[in-house]
């Protein structure tokens, strides 16, 4: 196998609650739920070393995404990737601009199938859902795995 | 030296105001003619958005909806758009229907994944021995991604960009062949697929994934009862032999939720997935969830 190691990308996608279609007024600090792993605010590109298990085979290739402000709030996303596969997506880094977002995320997020690919089961080959604009897809998964499927 | 992964050639074209993605697997070709056939798939595509582009004014879609010019005056595919839209009417039992847009006949909600599926078969007509198109988020497959192996389509989560709610396997197993499989057993989307089809493969080795939900491009989708914007799904999903009219279908679903599920489920050799607005899931039965 010429796996070609590990490969990091490191973005930032944005527009979490504001597809609930609600309308909250007023914004508040920015919270955040669960553990930050990655930069937040300006994103940078930067080389890393792994720290998986392929570490010791291959360098890691970081790329970070824009970070785009729409909706409600932001997402932080690490997405690893080895070969031409996605084998993991990271627990997200959830900045909500109100705490009835956070409400939620809490409430809806948990009750679907998801929560087994917040593991490392994601190894896909494409991404399919509601059709997005050409900038959307710049933040997209899909975007992620073209970028890193070519050779 | 180990042996090397089978070749494999990506490519991404902005068109009909998205991106395609593109996953070709060689097989015997060469590199070359790899690159030949990606670029014919890419025509047909542009070639497909000159033709029924409703945001250019100056398309033949435009035209006939502006009632400049009549049906007799449009190119050749708008006869075939037209079957498909009457039919894919039908089959979603009218929660899909291009008549009933606001501004007139609008076929974009079938139109991408008709074209998907024409820029896949210039590919398996080329030779290449796999491949995956994604029309903007609608998926069509052919043979394999590699020896052995499906492919496999995460499907979006609604309220993350980031996330999926959940992996599908789509094409033809690695166990499998056409024809051989017992009746009610594998079909293209794996054990337990297709059991409305009594286990008869589709003809075409093609299999779709199209999702259509109200998150990426806010209210779009349009209640054909009421010709008002509506939508009873955070996510719909439909899987089966063709993707035009798969993307019809879902469209149909995320306006029509569960109603048009149960439209969907009485349809041989497609299924649907459905994630409500509450965040509740259901589907037909009939789809290969990856574990």
């Amino acid at each position: 196998m010429r796996r070609a190691g590990w490969y990091l990308v490191t973005g930032a996608v944005a527009g979490f609650a504001g597809v609930l279609g609600f309308h909250v007024g007023g914004t508040a600090a920015p919270a955040v739920l669960g553990q930050p792993k990655g930069e937040i605010g300006t994103p940078s590109a930067s080389t890393t070393p792994s720290a998986g298990p392929g570490a010791a085979t291959g360098r890691a290739r970081s790329a970070a995404g824009a970070v785009v402000q729409y909706g409600y709030g932001q997402l932080s996303v690490t997405v690893t990737v080895r070969g031409n596969q996605i084998v993991a997506v990271s627990d997200p880094v959830l900045h909500t601009i109100d705490q009835y977002s956070q409400q939620l995320a809490q409430q809806v997020i948990p009750m679907l199938r998801s929560e087994v690919l917040a593991a490392h089961s994601a190894q896909i080959h494409g991404v399919s859902g509601a059709t997005y604009t050409s900038e959307a897809y710049a933040q997209s998964i899909q975007s992620a795995l073209d970028k890193l499927h070519v050779r | 030296m180990s042996v090397p992964p089978a070749p494999l050639t990506t490519h991404a074209e902005p068109v009909m105001g998205t991106v395609f993605s593109f996953t070709a697997v060689h097989g015997d070709l060469p590199p070359d003619a790899v690159r030949a056939a990606l670029t014919a798939a890419c025509r047909i595509l542009h070639h497909c958005d000159a033709l029924f582009s409703t945001w250019d004014p100056a398309s033949p879609v435009s035209r006939l909806r502006r009632g400049e010019a009549g049906l007799g005056q449009m190119p050749p595919e708008f006869t075939e758009v037209l079957r498909e839209c009457r039919a894919a009417k039908e089959a979603s039992g009218g929660w899909f229907d291009p008549w009933a847009m606001p501004g007139g006949f609008d076929p974009t909600g079938l139109v991408k994944g008709w074209a998907t599926e024409r820029a896949l078969e210039e590919l398996r007509g080329a030779g290449l021995s796999g491949a995956l198109i994604n029309g903007g988020g609608d998926v069509a497959v052919f043979g394999s991604p590699a020896d052995g192996h499906r492919w496999r389509v995460g499907i979006r989560h609604p309220w993350r960009a980031d996330a999926l709610a959940c992996v599908i396997e789509a094409g033809q197993g690695p166990v499998t062949s056409w024809g051989l499989e017992p009746a009610g057993g594998s079909g293209p989307w794996g054990p337990g697929a297709c059991p409305r089809g009594g286990g008869v493969p589709p003809r075409a080795s093609i299999a779709a994934v199209a999702t259509s939900g109200p998150y990426e491009r806010g209210a779009h989708l349009i209640d054909p009862a009421t010709g008002r914007p509506a939508s009873r799904a955070a996510s719909a999903t439909v899987t089966g032999p063709s993707l035009a009219l798969a993307d019809a279908l879902a469209t149909g679903v995320a306006v029509g939720g569960d109603e048009a599920l149960a439209v969907v489920a009485g349809l041989d050799g497609y299924a649907a997935y459905l994630i409500r607005p509450d965040g509740s899931e259901t589907d037909t039965g009939g789809i290969a969830f990856a574990r």
